[in-house]
């Protein structure tokens, strides 16, 4: 209990550092937000107004007071542009992004360790020759080359799948879970899914391989080949479980990473998430919407990090932090 | 080789052949101190490719002449905060006007540009005081003969070619395309000055087959949707269609009667209006007289409506006259005034609207910050679905007396261009709305496609480079007139924008023709043309570097 309380603590150390960091970070930034509302009908009248209703013309240390206190009380502001509580706004793009990033994350894994430890078993074969290479490849390939090859190959060329968003042209559904299980979500989704995932499986791949090499060397490896037991056993049964424990480790990070990098996924395939909703409000300077996404993906990270560690301890009881020196 | 490679290889070979050409004598003696490196603010690459190109055939072009120019990328945020905010310190900088259907009327580009009020924080960005050009532009706005006033904004025109308060560079094409086999060419409207993403197309495109739905794209995300609050762009094609107004542009590009039968000047200082019987809201309750005076009323009173406002500031008083009759009083005489506000006021439902303005009457906020307005309009489309950043869903109101031909208007977002292109090809878009990437891909696919037509129109909105008055040498009328006039837009047009875009050198659109002034068209250009000019001034080319006339000191530093 002491040591979830303690990492709790250092949670929330965190997020209050991330939070004080983008709100000096986009007060420093330059240009003025009006900027982006520039429009002849508004008068220097109406400019000051709307400095005043955002509270922009409040000295920085009573804005970020002001900004803290309604953090506090669950508040993120309304957005500057489109004058809608920053809550409402993420909470409509989050589900996408969630379900984009977890469906690209979990092929990627589950790709990358059955990959990972076929390869490893593999050892010095011309598979490993082929594989590893070609693995890094996909991996150094930027997410918008794959997403456009994608496109070219499977929607304009084959006509398998749509373009882009995350449903046909006016579909309507009686609830936001029937929308997620239709088929049609399904078919918008692989695209940018697999996109994702090919992006995503050369980490989990990589350190599934390099941990099963390390593993297959240990004495119960050595015990089973003794018993007799087949190869294949030895390695499913007994080396890949015992590997798998730094990738239970990594995919709780990968959530956290993914959330906050799927802004070239979303805009290749017009997938409406978080990371599209957080480049329009930094380009327009929508100072409470682009803190509220940042901070979202921020707790997205800090929690991930925090079931990781939990995780860790929970999968092997050998490891606890608490003996940690 | 592609045009604009072909072109950009031609301007080099031209610049060596200039270099090359005996330049003007180098009279030291006579000459002040030397112009300083001149800043030329652009957006960056990325985001709008054409200008840049531009702003670098502009810096090469101005450097022919002996000045030091630097052009300089700038992220669009940080150009708009030094451009409008920043007015001392900049010399010059690529800028647009975009064109909008009430810019049909000239009055908002004659008056605001460069009227000498606006110049403190207005639209007159770059400084332009010139107290004949005000008279004649407070002139046009107050002749309600329009044979007169079309005298006036001509002579504005003139006037403008004279002072070269901006080097107007062109205008640009509106690119959209449809779907021919899934709407019917001939029911397709194109709007002067706007193109075929327009009002007129939307309620009369009619379907040929079983698709009657019509599905267009948009870049951006919407950013609101209300009647009472102006926000983006993609915004206003959204609230066009849902809700109506007295007059709307027409398709020739100017003002026609919308929701009412008649309007009629009652002298220069009242309009009569006489609105459609048996108008609708969406939610079934009439349109009555006392809707509409409340529409134009609302905006005007304290504010709480604060984007509307500036439409309505002309309005003495709006007067119930019959049933269905309204008189409007103005203030003063104003010619724009059918399209300036009763094209522009949307017309809302007192019924709903007014306990709402009364609520915030006791509150600091105003309907910019209302968090769910009501979309209950009275226009030939009422919404279905909003998802701002997805799609947006409008059905037909069959009780419109315009109902459209179409079921649906689905709206979809899509930031990325090739995939729009995709989605064209494939029918999941059966009308480009929106297309801001390369128009010869476009071109490719209607040669591929033969089902998808393309429609460019040449806009309203114009390029131009802005020359900022407040700092010398850009005070001087002749300076501005040989920077502006050593630029062949021909060479822009061709270049920069593809091919899609006529040159320009007005602030009226040759998309408006009853407005345009054909007089200042095509001025004589050409580095020798700038060269003469300056001379002429007083401007001295000392070692290849332009120098001001003599006794001019300079005191600027570049950038400052």
């Amino acid at each position: 209990m002491a040591f979830l309380g303690r990492r709790l603590l250092h949670s929330l150390f965190v997020l209050w550092a991330v939070v004080t960091i983008l709100f000096l970070m986009f007060r420093l930034m330059p240009g003025n937000p009006l900027a982006a509302y520039i429009n002849e009908t508004m008068t220097e009248d109406q400019q000051e107004a709307m400095l005043r209703q955002f509270g922009l013309d409040r000295p920085l240390w009573e804005q970020y007071l002001i900004y803290i206190g309604n953090l506090l009380s669950g508040e993120l502001g309304l957005s500057f542009h489109q004058r809608k509580p920053v809550w409402d706004i993420l909470m409509a793009a989050f589900p996408n992004s969630i379900v984009l990033t977890v469906t690209g994350l979990s092929l990627a894994y589950v790709f990358g360790v059955v990959v990972g430890a076929f390869l490893a078993w593999k050892r010095g074969t011309w598979i490993e020759g082929i594989g590893v290479p070609l693995v890094l490849t996909t991996r150094a390939a930027p997410e918008f080359w794959v997403g456009m090859l994608l496109l070219a190959v499977f929607s304009f060329g084959l006509g398998w799948f749509p373009a882009g968003g995350a449903n046909s042209a006016g579909a309507f559904y009686d609830s936001e879970l029937e929308r997620f299980l239709s088929l049609d979500f399904l078919r918008h989704l692989t695209l940018p899914a697999l996109t994702l995932a090919l992006y995503l499986q050369g980490l989990p791949l990589l350190l599934m391989r390099s941990t099963m090499l390390e593993v297959m060397h240990e004495d119960f490896v050595t015990m089973a080949r003794m018993k007799g037991l087949s190869e294949w056993r030895i390695v499913i049964r007994h080396a890949a479980r015992n590997a798998l424990l730094p990738v239970v480790t990594a995919f709780a990070l990968g959530l956290g990473l993914a959330m906050g990098g799927n802004v070239v996924v979303e805009t290749v395939f017009s997938w409406p998430g978080l990371g599209r909703l957080l480049v329009g409000a930094v380009s327009s300077s929508d100072y409470p919407l682009a803190q509220g996404a940042f901070l979202l993906i921020s707790g997205v990270f800090v929690v991930m990090n925090l079931v990781a560690d939990l995780a860790y301890t929970a999968l092997d009881p050998r490891v606890s932090h608490d003996r940690v020196k | 080789m592609t045009t604009r490679r072909r072109f950009i290889a031609g301007l080099a070979a031209g610049t060596g052949a200039a270099a090359a050409l005996p330049g003007m004598p180098a009279l030291a003696q006579a000459a002040g101190d030397r112009v300083r490196k001149l800043v030329l603010y652009s957006d960056p690459q990325a985001s709008a490719p054409a200008a840049y190109q531009a702003a670098l055939l502009v810096a090469q072009t101005w450097r022919q002449l002996g000045l030091e120019v630097d052009v300089r990328p700038t992220p669009r945020q940080q150009h708009s905060q030094i451009v409008w905010f920043e007015r001392e310190r900049w010399d010059t900088t690529m800028w647009r006007m975009v064109g909008r259907p009430e810019r049909s009327d000239p009055d908002e580009l004659i008056f605001n540009l460069f009227h000498s009020t606006t110049a403190k924080a207005g639209f007159n960005f770059v400084g332009y005081n010139n107290p004949d050009y005000d008279k004649l532009a407070e002139a046009q706005r107050g002749a309600t003969d329009q044979a007169k006033r079309k005298e006036l904004v001509l002579q504005a025109q003139a006037m403008i070619d004279r002072d070269q308060p901006y080097a107007f560079l062109v205008h640009p094409f509106n690119i959209a395309a449809f779907n021919k086999t899934v709407w019917d060419p001939k029911s397709i409207v194109v709007q002067s000055g706007v193109g075929i993403r327009n009002l007129w197309t939307f309620i009369g495109a009619t379907p040929l087959g079983q698709r009657k739905d019509m599905v267009l794209n948009a870049r951006f995300n919407l950013i609101a949707l209300s009647p009472l609050y102006i926000s983006g762009a993609t915004d206003s094609w959204v609230t066009d269609l849902i809700w109506d107004r007295i007059a709307r542009v027409g398709p020739d590009g100017l003002p026609r009667p919308w929701a009412a039968e008649k309007i009629e000047w009652a002298g220069e200082k009242a309009v009569d209006a006489t609105i459609r019987a048996g108008m609708s809201w969406h939610d079934g309750r009439p349109v009555t007289v006392d809707d509409v005076i409340f529409s134009f009323e609302a905006p005007a009173r304290g504010d709480k409506v604060p984007m509307y406002r500036p439409f309505v500031v002309d309005i003495d008083k709006v007067e119930r006259t019959g049933e269905r009759t309204v008189r409007f009083h103005l203030k003063r005489p104003n010619a724009s005034f059918i399209t300036s506000s009763l094209a522009k006021i949307n017309l809302v439902p007192k019924h709903i609207w007014e306990p709402v303005l009364a609520d915030l009457a006791n509150k600091p906020e105003n309907v910019d910050q209302l968090k769910e307005p009501s979309t209950v309009g009275s226009g030939p489309f009422k919404l279905a679905r909003a998802r701002f950043n997805e799609e947006i869903v409008l059905e037909r109101f069959g009780a419109h007396w315009a109902a459209p031909k179409m079921e649906r208007w689905i709206l979809r977002i899509i930031p990325n261009p090739e995939a729009t292109i995709g989605m064209m090809r494939s029918g999941e878009l059966n009308f480009l709305g929106d297309y801001g990437g390369d128009p010869e891909v476009l071109e490719k696919l209607t040669k591929d496609v033969p089902a998808i037509q393309m429609a460019p129109e040449t806009d309203i909105g114009f390029e131009f480079v802005a020359f900022n008055h407040r700092r010398k040498p850009f005070d001087e009328p002749a300076f501005r007139r040989a920077l502006s006039l050593a630029l062949d837009r021909n060479v822009m047009v061709q270049a920069a924008w593809n091919g899609y875009a006529v040159t320009a050198n007005s602030h009226v659109s040759p998309a408006l023709k009853f407005w345009h002034s054909s007089a200042v068209d095509n001025p004589k250009t050409g580095v020798p043309q700038a060269r003469e000019i300056l001379a002429q001034a007083g401007y001295r080319t000392v070692d290849g570097k332009l120098h001001y006339p003599a006794g001019r000191k300079e005191d600027l530093k570049p950038g400052e």
